[in-house]
């Protein structure tokens, strides 16, 4: 399985273009050039977004400083999901590179969450890794790391090194062979039209006759509407990172490969194209 | 772009999947991979360079932008130097680059300088570290010092702490056999308490039994008292019954003599009848006998003087001295060596001393001796004993170089007199019974009061003392140096002495204290008259030897006759009157006499020996 190093790695190093346009109706001094960056799927907005709020903020004044959010197509976007999962829910049809608008002013305070520092982003991905391991290991794992190893993992995001991440994260992924894989698999289900966050069951990696459940076992239980029936046609894409997996392929491995650094694997469903 | 070529995609995927089950990898392991591919390819690796030229761009615009911000304000002060020399503008900017020049070679001669200060700097700092190395030597060396010096302590501290411990042991031991020392030292402490008590509650009793014994003691006394008096009573009424027919007119002249002149020396018939007189110049010394029973012994001893001359014997009270032929009862005494004897003045009490540290009294009834009781105190054998003229209290002196009284009635003892550093060989109440003489070994003689108990005086006599006998005012002692000294109380000085021919052992007082018995080793017993201070008489016989330096010898009470016992075992009496022998008598002691003592009463002589023995005598 030499190429498992490699999909994590792709994981890893994904990257959408993105670029920054400052919404019109912002009063700056000059002319506010539009903004060009390479987003890592697997990061937070407002984890990388530093060079982004240094150019508009040349251009604006002192005191029309805000905090900072970002909108796309009159849709503020959640920080608090990983990048990847915000583009492929709302933008993953569109032509890249990805417009993003950036506001300082009128905070929309029903959708989004503050993130005044670096320490709740940390905040709140630690917590997403404890409860992914609850899930996966009731959540021993965790608990038996120091707190310098939870350091290392959060930094390791932070500062994109690969290595440093997984070499911590491993121990997460690491299950008894016995039982063929973690009790319950951390998941979410995204869809850009209920009202619902997303979806969220317990659902074991390997069924009760002891073979792997797939994806598409996962789907029939939990979003049926997703599978297509035999003669219809396709109405939704089922995109992981960007990608559309195959059903049968088996959520342990999913699990394993294709999850974020919080340890979930984020399932964005977006309606098919229509053309 | 959107994803394109998404539906193409999975065809071919799908394609590839129909071939995977053959393939060892997982078609949707592969598609995953090769979906991922394409998304970089779209999404990322198109942009890439582009982003990145966009990015480098922006950072040189902006920089442009700050540039043309600078140089505009430069212009605009240029123009506001020289509006209008564009020509010399280029020459400004000449100058202002030579300007800068400038500058930057004043900057470089500056950094220069700092290089040179620097350099400096660093000089100073490598020497600066030399120093500190020096120094850093300096301390581990100072350290190793102290390293060792505290191994050194450490290695003290142990055996201090070694010896500590053994100290502690030490004193754990000690403290133990303390505890035990102290349980067993209460536990005799108890005993001894409950033995003191004991001996108290033996002691109360013992008291209380002694006294009733006295109490017993004195009523029997006062019977006998009474008793005697009713005889005296009847005798008197009788001989005032009797017409007295035997008178005659020899008697009757003297009885009228007597009765005329009652004091009289002088008087003619005085000489005629001598023995008689002095007969009756001595009555009994007894305390029951009162003046009535004087007159009336006087009466009687003239009386019954008639036949006094032939029979000596047979006159009155004190002229009943009767000469002593036969044992009456011979007893053992003490244990061992029985030293002195006296008889109290009433005559009914003997007392003896011997070497076994008692005074023992006898009461003599019907011609035997029975214990009454012993006298305890002394700490050695007893020399000498005397009562005092009452007859109540009792004097001995002793070998533990002390003199004791006791009361005669309840045997108890009253006084020690110590002081003397010698045994005391003999003591003696003076005449008045609140002073006693002593003369010890020690060479001494002392004075002892009585009343406060102290010693009064002592008197350096020059010889160990054997004997003493005292009158009123006169101390006379017998010494080992054969002198006999004569001292005067008051004065304490030697009045006079008198050399024998051999060591004294034993003196003697009539009992008018006008003649003066002695006994030395000589063998000799004399007689010497006080008055004329010379030897009267000397007496010896075949056989008489004196056995020791105490051998004590006796006047008769009428001071007619002399006793003593001879190493032999046999008790000479000799009459003074004819100088001659009267009585040898043997058979009775085993052993050489130490003492003899005639009753008062004249009734009873008494020697005791060497051996354990005492033999009464009388004439019966």
């Amino acid at each position: 399985m030499a190429d498992d190093k490699d999909v994590l790695r792709d994981v890893w190093f994904g990257r959408i273009p993105t670029c920054f346009t400052l919404y019109q109706d912002e009063i700056t001094e000059r002319e506010a050039e539009p903004f060009y960056l390479l987003l890592p799927r697997v990061s937070y907005l407002t984890l990388v977004t530093d060079k982004v709020k240094k150019h508009f903020h040349k251009v604006m004044r002192q005191e029309d400083l805000e905090e900072m959010w970002f909108e796309y197509e009159g849709t503020p976007l959640k920080w608090h999901y990983p990048i990847g999962v915000l583009f492929d829910l709302h933008a993953s049809n569109t032509a890249l590179p990805w417009n993003i608008t950036v506001h300082f002013k009128d905070f929309p305070e029903r959708d989004l969450l503050h993130c005044p520092s670096n320490s709740v982003i940390e905040a709140h991905f630690m917590s997403s890794i404890k409860e992914a391991d609850a899930l996966k290991h009731k959540g021993q794992v965790v608990n038996e790391m120091q707190k310098k190893d939870h350091k290392q993992l959060w930094m390791g995001l932070q500062n994109d090194k690969f290595d440093q991440f997984w070499a911590m994260n491993r121990k997460l992924m690491e299950y008894p062979t016995e039982e063929g894989g973690f009790r319950y698999i951390p998941f979410r289900i995204y869809q850009t039209m209920s009202d619902r966050p997303f979806i969220q069951k317990l659902f074991r990696p390997v069924s009760s006759e002891g073979h792997a459940h797939t994806l598409g076992d996962l789907l029939k239980e939990v979003f049926p509407a997703a599978i297509p029936q035999d003669d219809e046609q396709k109405k939704y894409l089922i995109v992981i990172h960007g990608i559309e997996p195959l059903l049968e392929t088996p959520v342990q491995w999913l699990s394993e490969h294709l999850s974020h650094p919080d340890n979930f694997l984020h399932i964005s469903i977006i309606p098919a194209p229509s053309d | 772009m959107r994803f394109v070529g998404l539906t193409g995609c999975s065809a071919v995927l799908q394609g590839d999947m129909a071939g995977a089950g053959a393939q060892v990898e997982s078609p949707w392991k592969r598609h995953v991979a090769e979906q991922l591919k394409q998304r970089d390819r779209v999404q990322r690796q198109a942009f890439e360079e582009i982003i990145h030229q966009y990015n480098r761009l922006l950072e040189k615009s902006d920089l442009q932008a700050v540039l043309s911000e600078r140089l505009q304000t430069d212009h605009q002060n240029r123009h506001d130097l020289s509006p209008c020399a564009d020509a010399g503008r280029s020459e400004a900017l000449l100058q202002e680059m030579a300007q800068i020049r400038i500058r930057h070679q004043e900057e470089l001669t500056e950094l220069h300088k700092k290089r040179g200060e620097l350099a400096q700097n660093v000089i100073e700092l490598n020497n600066q570290m030399q120093l500190k190395d020096k120094e850093i030597q300096n301390s581990e060396a100072q350290m190793l010092q102290y390293q060792r010096r505290i191994s050194e302590l450490e290695e003290e501290c142990r055996d201090l702490r070694n010896s500590l411990q053994d100290l502690e042991r030490a004193n754990q031991t000690l403290k133990d056999e303390y505890d035990a020392l102290q349980i067993t030292f209460s536990a005799l402490e108890e005993k001894l308490r409950r033995t003191t008590e004991d001996n108290q509650e033996l002691v109360s009793r013992w008291m209380a039994e002694k006294a009733q014994e006295a109490n017993r003691l004195n009523a029997e006394n006062e019977k006998d008292t009474r008793r005697r008096q009713a005889k005296l009573q009847k005798d008197l009424a009788e001989a005032a019954k009797e017409p007295l027919p035997i008178d005659q007119d020899d008697d009757i002249e003297v009885l009228q003599e007597d009765a005329a002149e009652p004091p009289g020396d002088t008087s003619p018939g005085r000489a005629l009848s001598r023995t008689p007189s002095r007969r009756v110049s001595q009555p009994p010394p007894g305390g029951i006998l009162d003046s009535i029973s004087n007159i009336f012994g006087r009466r009687r001893s003239v009386s019954l003087s008639l036949d006094s001359t032939e029979t000596e014997t047979h006159s009155g009270v004190c002229s009943e001295v009767r000469l002593p032929t036969t044992a009456l009862h011979t007893f053992d005494a003490h244990d061992g060596e029985v030293n002195a004897v006296c008889f109290s003045p009433g005559s009914r009490v003997l007392a003896t001393g011997g070497m076994d540290r008692r005074v023992k009294l006898w009461e003599v009834v019907s011609g035997r001796c029975q214990l009454k009781g012993a006298l305890t105190g002394s700490n050695a054998g007893i020399t000498s004993i005397q009562f005092d003229s009452a007859g109540s209290f009792l004097l001995a002196s002793s070998n533990d170089f002390a003199s004791r009284i006791w009361t005669v009635d309840d045997y108890r003892l009253r006084h020690t007199l110590t002081g003397h550093s010698g045994k005391v060989l003999a003591a003696r109440f003076l005449l008045d019974n609140a002073r006693i003489v002593s003369g010890s070994y020690d060479r001494t003689l002392k004075l002892w009061d009585l009343r406060s108990k102290v010693c009064m005086k002592t008197v350096f006599a020059g010889s160990s003392c054997n004997d003493i006998v005292c009158t009123e005012q006169c101390v006379m002692s017998g010494h080992f140096d054969k002198k006999v000294r004569f001292w005067d109380i008051r004065a304490e000085t030697i009045v006079r002495e008198l050399e024998l021919l051999g060591r004294v052992t034993s003196l003697d007082l009539n009992h008018d204290r006008t003649e003066l018995l002695t006994c030395s080793r000589d063998d000799l017993v004399k007689i010497i008259d006080l008055r004329s201070n010379a030897v009267r008489q000397s007496f010896s016989a075949q056989g008489f030897k004196c056995g020791a330096d105490w051998t004590r010898v006796t006047f008769s009470p009428d001071g007619c006759h002399v006793a003593a016992g001879s190493a032999d075992g046999t008790l000479f009496v000799w009459n003074v009157l004819t100088g001659k022998l009267d009585r040898t008598l043997d058979k009775q002691h085993g052993s050489a006499i130490n003492a003899v003592s005639w009753s008062p009463s004249g009734a009873y002589v008494v020697s005791v020996e060497k051996g354990s023995k005492a033999v009464l005598w009388s004439d019966i």
